[in-house]
Order: C-alpha cells, then sequence, then structure tokens
C-alpha cells in the first residue's frame, strides 16, 4: 500500500510538468499582454519596454519557462504582475476558503445524494423514485450560476438568515473558538454564510450522485451474490447497506471524487455570484489581466489538489471492496 | 433519518431567532464594489477600483469637485509664474499622517520624485515628466519646475494621492498604507474586504462613522441584492440600464446621476483603406443611431456624444459638425466616396462587454438597410486592449470606450495628436497638431485656451476620426438612509469625502 502511494506521487512529477508547459505555452500563445493591461490608459512605449524587461516578458520563451521552473523547484512562484504580491501568499490565502466551500457542497450533495438514491432504488416504480428522480433532473439541468441568483433572489430576500454575499470566518476556526472559549457566534456565522453557496453548488452535484446511487444500486441488487445473501435469510436492511450499497458505492465514490477536483477550480461562477474569496476568482482575474506567475501558480496548485483527491479516491476503493489491493 | 431531521429543524429555529437580533449598524458604512482593488499605492495603481479605495485612505494636492473644478485638498493655494514654467503650492498646515507625523513639503517631493524615477517602474510615470525639479522652500510651501508649460499639470497631479516619506519605501506599502485621509487602514483580504476606521483626527473633521468596510461583490445582481436587503449602503458601478427606472421609483433607495467623464465611441483605423477617405467616416458615423441607442439600450442612461470632450466641462463645443443618424445621407456619402455597396465588407470589432456587441449589431443592422456588409467580431477584453494598442493593429472599426477624460487635453492630445500615445486611429493632421500644443501652454481658464480648444473639437468632429456613441452618467446608488454622499464624475473620487457620510 505505501509502496503503491509512493509510486503514485512520483507519478505526479511527470503530470505536474506536462501540465505546467502547456499552461505556460497557453497563456503565451493567446494574445494578450500583462503589461499592456497594466498601463491601462497610462504610458509611453518607453514605460511599456522598461516593464516588460522588469518582468522578464522580453526573454525568449524558453528562457521565461525555464526560469520560472528554477524558482518554482525553491518553492518560488514569482511575484504577481499587477498585483506586486508574493504568488504563493495570494493563494495560500485562498485555500482555506477553496476547500472549505468544496468539502461543505460534498459533504451536503453526499448526505442527501446517497440516501435518496437509495430510497429511489429500493421503492423502484414507485412515486418516491418518481419524484427523486425528477428532482434529480431539475437539478443536474439548473446552472449554477442560475440558482445561485434564485437563492439569493428568494431565499436570502425573504430569510434574512441567509446573507447575501461574503464570507466570515472559517468553519474550523468558529468550532475552534466555540470549543475553547464556549462563543457559538463565530461558528454560527460561518454556517450562515457558507450555506446558500454550498447549497447552490451541492444541488447539481447531489443530482448526480442520487442518478448513480440508484442505477448501481438497482444493478448490484440482481447480482448472484444478493440472490444468496438473501436466500440465506438475512435482513433485507443488512442486504441492502452490507452487502448491496458498499458494492454499489465504488462509481459513486470516483464521481464524488472528480466532482470535488472540479470545485476546487471550477466553482468560479458560484465564487462570483456569492462574492466568495476563492481560488478560481483569483486564477480567474488573473487570466483576464494576464497576470501570468499566478495563472502558472493556481494552477499548478490545483492541479496537484485535484491529483491528490483522485489518488485518495482510488485507495478508498480498497477500503470499500476488500479484492481490491494495491501492490 | 429522523435524527437528522431533527437537527436540522433545531437550527433553523434557533437560526430564526437568532437572526431577528441582526440589525443595521449606525457605526459602520459597508460599500459593496464591482471589482478589488489591485493594490492600494497610489504610484502603481492605474485602475478605478484601486483609485477609489486610495482616495478615501489619502489625498492628492488638488482634487475635482463633483463640478470638475480643481479644489484645494493638501495645498491649500497654487499659483503658475507667468511663462508658466513653475507652479508654487502651499501646503495645508496641521495636517498629520494616520500614525500622528506631520505632513510637509518633503512628502510631496518624495512622492514626485519616486514616480519620476525611473527604476520605480511606476506606470503613471509619463503624466509628470514636466516636471524637471520640486524645490522645497519650507514646510508648506513649494515650487514645481517644469521643462516647459503644461497647463493641464494640476489636474495630472490630482491623479496621484500623496505617499508618506517615512513609510514609501516599506514592502509591504501597496498592502498596508498610511495617509491623511479621512479614514486610516485597518486590515485588507483580498477579494474578501478592506477595513478603514475613522481618523479621529482628520483636518477637515473626524468622521461621522467610526468603520469603513468596502467589499467586492463582482456580480451585479448579486451587489443590487445585497443593496436592496440593506446588507450595503452604497452600490459601486453602473447599475444594469434595465433596473434604473424601477430603482429611481424606490423610496429606500437614492439614485443620483451626473454626468460623467467617459463616452463609447465607434473608431476608425485610418491606415486601413478605405477609412482613410473622410467620406467613408461621416457615412460611418451617419449610420449611428445614437439616440436610439439611449433611450433603449441604455434605457435613458446617457447623453447623446457629438465630439471627444465631455458635455460638463467649460471647454465643451456643442456647436460641432454633427452627424444624425441619416441611412440615406449615409448611402450618398459612400455612393460619393466610390463605394461600391454590393462588394464592399466592412469589418467591426468590439470587446465582449453585452453593451458593446448589442452597438456592434445594430451598426450591423443600419449598415444593412443600404446594403452595405458590416462583418462584426467579438474578442476577449484583454486580447483585445492589447492589440488595439499595437502599433498596426488590424482592426479597421473598433468600439471602446474613454474614462476619466477630465480637461481637453487628458481627451485630445492622447487620441489626435499624431505622437498621441493612445492614437489607435494613427490620425495625423498638421492644424490639430499645432492646436493641441497650443492649449498646453496657454492657461487653461482663459477665453483663448476655451478658442484653441473649440477649434480643436471642429476638428475632430469635421474629420469624424470617431463616430462618437454617447457621453456616460455617473450614478450613485445608495441607501435612502445614508446622507452625505455624491458621486464624482472622476469616479476614483467618488469616497474622497467620505468623512462626510452619516447614517440615519
Amino acid at each position: 500500500m505505501t509502496k503503491y502511494f509512493l509510486y503514485r506521487l512520483l507519478q505526479l512529477i511527470p503530470i505536474l510538468i506536462s501540465i505546467s508547459v502547456l499552461v505556460f505555452l497557453m497563456i503565451h500563445l493567446a494574445p494578450g499582454d500583462p503589461v499592456l493591461l497594466l498601463m491601462g490608459d497610462e504610458g509611453t512605449y518607453e514605460d511599456y519596454r522598461r516593464l516588460q524587461e522588469l518582468y522578464g516578458l522580453d526573454l525568449p520563451l524558453y528562457q521565461q519557462y525555464f526560469r520560472w521552473v528554477g524558482n518554482a523547484l525553491q518553492g518560488n512562484l514569482g511575484i504577481s504582475i499587477r498585483q506586486g504580491a508574493p504568488v504563493s501568499q495570494l493563494i495560500f490565502e485562498r485555500l482555506g476558503p477553496t476547500f472549505e466551500l468544496a468539502i461543505a457542497s460534498v459533504i451536503l450533495a453526499t448526505i442527501l445524494g446517497i440516501p435518496i438514491g437509495v430510497l429511489a432504488a429500493i421503492k423502484r416504480q414507485s412515486f418516491v423514485d418518481f419524484f427523486s428522480m425528477i428532482f434529480a433532473l431539475i437539478g443536474v439541468s439548473m446552472p449554477p450560476f442560475w440558482l445561485g441568483l434564485v437563492l439569493l433572489a428568494y431565499v436570502s430576500m425573504n430569510v434574512g438568515f441567509f446573507p447575501m454575499f461574503g464570507r466570515e470566518g472559517s468553519i474550523v476556526g468558529g468550532l475552534w473558538i466555540f470549543l475553547t472559549s464556549f462563543n457559538i457566534t463565530p461558528l454560527y456565522d460561518g454556517f450562515r454564510y457558507l450555506f446558500l453557496p454550498a447549497a447552490s453548488l451541492a444541488i447539481a452535484m447531489m443530482a448526480i450522485i442520487t442518478r448513480l446511487t440508484r442505477s448501481s444500486l438497482l444493478e448490484v441488487m440482481g447480482k448472484d451474490y444478493i440472490r444468496t445473501a438473501r436466500s440465506k435469510g438475512i435482513g433485507e436492511k443488512v442486504v441492502i447497506f452490507k452487502h448491496g450499497l458498499r458494492n454499489a458505492l465504488l462509481p459513486v465514490v470516483t464521481i464524488i471524487g472528480i466532482q470535488f477536483g472540479f470545485l476546487l477550480g471550477g466553482a468560479v461562477i458560484t465564487e462570483t455570484v456569492f462574492a466568495w474569496p476563492g481560488a478560481g476568482r483569483l486564477v480567474v482575474n488573473a487570466i483576464i489581466q494576464r497576470d501570468f506567475p499566478i495563472i502558472q501558480g493556481g494552477v499548478l496548485m490545483l492541479a496537484i489538489a485535484f491529483t491528490l483527491v483522485n489518488l485518495l479516491v482510488d485507495l478508498s476503493y480498497a477500503l470499500l471492496d476488500p479484492r481490491i489491493r494495491y501492490q | 433519518m429522523k435524527k437528522l431531521l431533527t437537527v436540522l429543524i433545531l437550527l433553523s429555529i434557533i437560526a430564526l431567532g437568532w437572526s431577528s437580533l441582526v440589525f443595521a449598524n449606525q457605526d459602520r458604512i459597508i460599500i459593496g464594489t464591482a471589482a478589488e482593488a489591485v493594490g492600494l499605492d497610489p504610484r502603481m495603481e492605474t485602475d478605478i477600483y484601486s483609485g477609489q479605495r486610495i482616495y478615501v485612505i489619502m489625498e492628492p494636492l488638488v482634487i475635482f469637485s463633483t463640478e470638475m473644478e480643481l479644489a484645494p485638498r493638501l495645498a491649500t493655494s497654487w499659483e503658475f509664474n507667468d511663462d508658466g514654467t513653475k507652479i508654487t503650492f502651499n501646503l495645508r498646515e496641521g495636517v498629520k499622517w494616520h500614525d500622528g507625523v506631520p505632513f510637509t513639503a518633503e512628502d510631496v517631493k518624495y512622492t514626485y520624485e519616486w514616480i519620476l524615477n525611473p527604476e520605480n517602474q511606476s506606470p503613471n510615470r509619463s503624466l509628470y515628466v514636466d516636471i524637471i525639479e520640486i524645490e522645497i522652500e519650507n514646510d508648506h510651501l513649494l515650487h514645481f519646475h517644469l521643462e516647459k508649460p503644461n497647463s493641464f499639470l494640476l489636474n495630472n497631479l490630482a491623479r496621484i494621492c500623496i505617499v508618506p516619506a517615512h513609510h514609501g519605501e516599506e514592502a509591504d506599502f501597496r498592502e498596508n498604507p498610511v495617509g491623511t485621509g479621512p479614514f486610516q487602514f485597518v486590515s485588507w483580504s483580498r477579494d474578501d474586504r478592506l477595513v478603514l476606521s475613522a481618523n479621529q483626527d482628520y483636518w477637515g473633521g473626524a468622521p461621522n462613522v467610526d468603520e469603513l468596510e468596502i467589499r467586492p461583490i463582482p456580480e451585479d445582481s448579486g451587489r443590487l441584492f445585497a443593496l436592496e436587503a440593506g446588507e450595503i449602503d452604497v452600490y459601486q458601478d453602473q447599475p444594469i440600464p434595465e433596473e434604473i427606472a424601477r430603482l429611481e421609483e424606490d423610496p429606500s433607495i437614492n439614485v443620483q446621476r451626473i454626468p460623467g467623464t467617459g463616452y463609447r465611441y465607434l473608431g476608425f483605423n485610418t491606415t486601413k483603406p478605405p477609412f482613410d477617405d473622410v467620406l467613408v467616416r461621416r457615412a460611418m458615423s451617419h449610420l449611428v443611431p445614437r439616440e436610439g441607442i439611449v433611450d433603449v439600450l441604455q434605457e435613458g442612461l446617457g447623453i447623446v456624444a457629438t465630439g471627444p470632450v465631455p458635455a460638463g466641462l467649460p471647454w465643451y463645443n456643442p456647436d460641432v459638425p454633427r452627424y444624425d443618424h441619416d441611412v440615406d445621407k449615409a448611402l450618398e456619402l459612400f455612393t460619393e466616396a466610390g463605394i461600391d455597396l454590393d462588394e464592399a465588407v466592412f469589418n467591426l470589432y468590439s470587446h465582449e462587454d453585452p453593451a458593446f456587441i448589442r452597438i456592434a449589431e445594430i451598426i450591423q443592422f443600419e449598415a444593412s438597410r443600404i446594403g452595405l456588409t458590416i462583418r462584426t467580431h467579438v474578442e476577449e477584453w484583454g486580447a483585445y486592449w492589447s492589440r488595439l494598442q499595437t502599433p498596426d493593429h488590424p482592426y479597421e472599426m473598433y468600439l471602446v470606450d474613454w474614462f476619466g477624460q477630465v480637461d481637453p487635453d487628458r481627451a485630445m492630445y492622447r487620441q489626435y495628436h499624431t505622437d498621441g500615445a493612445r492614437n489607435f486611429g494613427m490620425f495625423s493632421n498638421e492644424e490639430l497638431d499645432y492646436l493641441l500644443e497650443k492649449g498646453q501652454t496657454v492657461p487653461p481658464a482663459s477665453e483663448e485656451s476655451i478658442s484653441i480648444y473649440n477649434q480643436a473639437q471642429e476638428i475632430v468632429a469635421d474629420q469624424a476620426y470617431y463616430a462618437f456613441i454617447h457621453y456616460y452618467e455617473e450614478v450613485g446608488l445608495s441607501k435612502a438612509s445614508l446622507n452625505g454622499f455624491t458621486p464624482n464624475p472622476f469616479v476614483s473620487m467618488t469616497w474622497a469625502n467620505a468623512h462626510l457620510f452619516y447614517k440615519e
């Protein structure tokens, strides 16, 4: 298992190299000049040349790339062209909010999605099944930005409990304060601000999980070993949850992992609608402003996170299905 | 499952009870903005989002009033010498930096010398290159020596706030600034909030509220919801035109509209035939339905544009040649220019802003009425703006806008002078060059200045270098309970008087 883990970590190296080359080429070959965008309405051609030189943008592409790799290997992701701050600091500030939102959405989607999926599968062809599948269809079909605005306009506007925008401290921090000084306000605020953005992301994911759990469970319940289990006289609940669901969860876990990976970098629309200070907004703004160091560093960090999440998913297979062993 | 439900129900009961305890804070004003600042160092920033925050924390020597006149700020008075090569400033006495150190002429000299030093890479440097020496006479009196007369240098000086010499070299000044303004820096977390507290020693009087919070809320609808729900007190940026009528009727919202300093236009590239022919440019100008764009697309938000100088400025010349929307006249001019409308295909470029795309489509439709084919191309902003600034850019007709046109020099020299830094149309007109150079040497408020720029505007309009579409209006959107807030035509200075804001 450890060996497999290390092997997978080593695999990260070629992946990261390819991603960094790809990102580097894409942003440099796309039209748009960071210095011209930085200067905005001001500046002359002379200023332009000086700034280009300052950021090393006048060097040949390959030199720029190796300079960046050299620095990155020493843990230095460079300085933001636009904001003048270290890229690692800018990204680090965003990781907390990003992970918090992604984890909250995944939890919300999973604790609702799997039970509904199971229910739909057991009560197949019933009203429960029918309604949960209609609900799932609607959930998958709603674009998150629209759903976000609808939640703001109808839920937040009418229920003062849910704020319109922003974030007030982290849930983890709030929990710590609650446990150490019995002050629930920070935790409570953290929850109030997190709920709607997490819900708007969770609904589509929940719909996918529900549908997948249902179809996967239905398939498993038709297997021979389920018939065997039943014929041994095992209670229906045990058959469903121990024999059926556990085997049905493999594809569900895979999808949850992939969705979680996407949320780390792809929640930018929800972050924008709810003014959530996450990494997606940082990287998208950097793309608009052609702030190359932030784009490169941000994509690299997200790629690492995505790959690690995938690794965890693969490892979790072994827990769910004892037949799977990693060597 | 049952347990979970019980917990959820309990939580929501607690929540509802709690939310009734949440009430508006009288001592704090929250401003919701469309975007985050890039940084907070006036020497380095060029965008309005940074500018707006900076002007609350720091102050320039002179500032624009809401009527676009120069008003004293850190300087109490100023005087040009006879040949316009020296400006003398009297500085305000008794002003202190937020750390208690007195503000002196040293700080002014430091700020401008820092910007002028090429090693510091300030993108704002070109605004001040006419300054050759800054001479301090005493702590509150100093002279700017200029290489040549520059009538509008004061307007450029208004664009930059003064930085404290004793903090300016700190590496984190851009994220942790010290100023003389009505509010002082407390904390900043990017894309989340900038927290400022009242400067009790402010020379203009202590602010009415204790705290000012500036929060970026990028989505327009989300920001508007937040204003309507009372979670923010001020909505920054232009509202969506479709919302303006509804907001003006809402008694809980205060809508203030004033003429702005920017405009939208259709530009021509005179190096790309047939746009080197003034007849073609005039014909295209006749194809633009300005009134329709303002009335329908903008829902009345804007003023029909006639030339490069915004309508609110004293140099504005209303008597320039105008190009009313008239497709027959356009057809006549195209024929006179020898354009075969069945054969000709023009290319019109726009960036991705939906309003600009719709204007492009409107012009395309108007052209189709006389059988002219226009192909529209939409490009992403970063690529568009970068390309437009390259000397031989590919755009023959392009839609874009200008902001901050606070004087006729700013509004014309860069755009129309042969050597202008933003002459995207590659215009070159000797008479115009002469006038624009002359305008820089005569006192700005004089009859002569007005006459020079009246002539210059006539040439620009006559030559139809741009098809002007509409001037912007600046809209101040705030809760009716907020008092003392007025929008400023120079957008960066919108909250410069934040010490006067108070809540009822």
